[in-house]
């Protein structure tokens, strides 16, 4: 559906999208991910047309960008970082603003726009100036534009930023809505929201992309469950000594305890070891009750800043 | 193009942005037209429409400062740029708004020839002609406006921009009477011109070689028409700053004369600046 091969684009001496490539099925969900300045809005700036890439191309079902870009746009929704919305324009005219712009037949407009207003949930507002909305239905109101016409692909940058968190979870549900009939692709700096949604992500830092794969798959396979929590009622001391008996345990954190008389011990085995076994029987001959144990999983938060300040590091 | 032309068309409409342009041209245009003509009882109309030149020249700016600028500022040119419309599309169809706006003014004006004709003959051709002229007139100075709204960041800056732009081609006609016209005065102006190409393709394509050559014929050139032909050279700065006056070409209309060349002239000086609008906007997207 979406093919992009060694996309690069230059502002300047600065190389904000440094030659990535990757592919996108039909009806994924593929969320972005990066911090600020990733080149995650240029990548979509390129998908959509906006701005054109200094080298590769971005073929959206076989058709490049660069070749027909008018076919390609009507297939395309386009949700900017700003939603681009006329202030002055009712919610309902600037629809029909939209509509005009994309072409859709006369006949079914009314019907369209219905539609569109009923899934986003701005029916209520429809009659109000852009201007005068909150921040939620103006994000809204830009989602409806993406996708007004049935676009087969939708590019949302940052759709939920500045909402509140019922907003967010509506807007969610939306997505993982239209995850059913549409490519979606998203892209956030706030990690949750991408694992919360997307079936695949791509983290991307300086312009390049770091890591591919479904939210899960990226903190078990980077990291497996080579990391414990335990919480055991006996002193700092003691514990210390226990968990420096225990082989394969590289790293290890021991602090005071949340209930009184208890330590709580972070430790960290080589990678594909299962170190369960070994510190329960450990803990069990030094008489030391383990009163709770869990893995530590890392967050997708911990292996984007993991992967993020490496590449600083390199 | 017809969706961005009707999109601009209810902005217009929707802010306070037409309404100022009509009031103050109309309030104007009206006080002049009751003290030259009614008042003092003068049936020559053209001669207060060549007048209203100036006053159009105020309120140009009023219409075109928006027409990108605003699009900037709302971040809304994204949502054309990924629209399946064409960049000269939006172009054509924001240039086109301004005029319909500036048509809508100039048609309501027509109700002071009509009120004078039912007092005193008037000369029709002649109010047609200067009608006419401008129509074309206001065009162009409306494409000078898009393109300045284009270059310019913000609305004030777009304005004034204009407003100079539109005040410098105005006083082209008085620049003219005092450059100099000698054929010696004519070939430095050339000299100077093929420079400024020479130094403009340097900085693209950084060739010494072709660059140092294309001086060479060019100071050649200029010598050997100097030398064989120095009546082409004379006047020459003149007539090419008269390339640029917009006012002069008007004159004609308002003696009721229809010329294709001055409307020719018109057209493709607003074609022109359109152009450069679009690639400009085209440029963005490769920069």
């Amino acid at each position: 559906m979406i093919q992009v091969e060694h996309l690069t684009k230059k502002f300047g001496r600065i190389v904000a999208v440094d030659d990535i490539s990757f592919r996108i099925k039909k009806g994924e969900i593929i969320g972005f991910l990066g911090p600020n300045g990733a080149g995650k809005s240029t990548t979509m700036n390129i998908l959509t047309g906006c701005i054109s890439a200094s080298e590769g191309k971005a073929l959206i079902n076989g058709i490049d960008i660069l070749e027909e870009p008018a076919k390609v746009k009507k297939m395309i929704g386009y949700l900017p970082e700003n939603p681009p919305l006329y202030g002055e324009m009712t919610a309902k005219e600037f629809l029909h603003t939209v509509c005009d712009l994309k072409n859709i037949p006369k006949p079914v407009r009314k019907d369209e726009i219905n539609r569109v207003m009923k899934r986003v949930g701005i029916v209520d507002v429809s009659g109000r100036l852009i201007r005068n909305l909150s921040k939620g239905y103006k994000q809204r109101v830009g989602l409806a534009q993406a996708m007004i016409g049935k676009p087969p692909i939708m590019i949302l940058d940052e759709p939920t930023v500045g909402l509140d968190p019922g907003q967010i979870i509506g807007i969610r549900n939306l997505i993982n809505d239209l995850g059913r009939d549409h490519t979606v692709i998203l892209s956030s700096h706030i990690l949750s929201e991408v694992q919360a949604v997307c079936e695949r992500v791509m983290i991307i830092a300086k312009g390049k992309i770091i890591a591919s794969d479904t939210p899960e798959n990226l903190s078990q396979h980077l990291f497996g469950s080579n990391r414990l929590f335990v919480s055991v009622a006996a002193e700092t001391a003691a514990v210390e000594k226990t968990v420096k008996s225990i082989p394969d345990i590289i790293e290890y954190q021991i602090e005071e305890g949340e209930e009184i008389g208890a330590v709580s011990v972070k430790m960290k085995a080589a990678e594909n070891t299962d170190i369960r076994k070994a510190v329960f029987s450990a803990f069990a001959a030094a008489n030391q009750p383990l009163l709770m144990m869990r893995p530590i999983d890392m967050s997708l938060e911990e292996i984007f800043l993991d992967l993020t300040s490496a590449e600083v590091e390199l | 193009m017809i969706a961005v032309y009707k999109k601009e068309l209810k902005s217009y409409f929707y802010t306070p942005g037409a309404y100022i342009f009509m009031g103050a041209f109309l309030l104007i245009a009206g006080l002049l037209f009751s003290l030259q003509n009614v008042f003092a009882g003068d049936s020559n109309y053209a001669g207060f429409l060549s007048s209203l030149i100036f006053i159009f020249l105020l309120v140009v700016p009023i219409l075109t400062m928006k027409l990108f600028t605003e699009e900037k500022r709302q971040k809304t040119d994204i949502l054309l740029l990924s629209s399946p419309v064409s960049i000269i599309g939006i172009v054509l169809g924001k240039y086109l708004a301004a005029v319909t706006v500036f048509a809508a003014t100039l048609l309501i004006t027509m109700l002071y020839p009509l009120f004078l004709s039912f007092h005193g003959r008037m000369d029709w051709a002649q109010i047609w002609g200067t009608y006419i002229g401008f129509f074309f007139l206001g065009s162009a100075f409306i494409a000078i406006g898009t393109f300045l709204s284009e270059v310019a960041e913000s609305q004030t800056s777009a304005a004034i921009l204009t407003f100079c732009g539109l005040l410098a081609s105005w006083i082209i006609d008085y620049i003219i009477s005092f450059v100099p016209t000698s054929s010696m005065a004519g070939a430095i102006f050339i000299l100077i011109l093929a420079g400024a190409a020479i130094a403009v393709f340097q900085s693209k394509a950084q060739d010494w070689r072709i660059s140092a050559a294309a001086a060479v014929i060019a100071i050649a050139a200029v010598c050997i028409l100097y030398i064989v032909t120095p009546d082409m050279l004379y006047g020459l700065i003149s007539k090419f700053i008269a390339w640029f006056s917009l006012t002069s070409r008007f004159q004609r209309f308002s003696m009721g004369i229809l010329k294709l060349d001055a409307v020719i002239y018109y057209l493709s000086f607003s074609a022109f600046f359109l152009y450069v609008t679009g690639s400009r906007i085209e440029n963005r997207r490769w920069s």
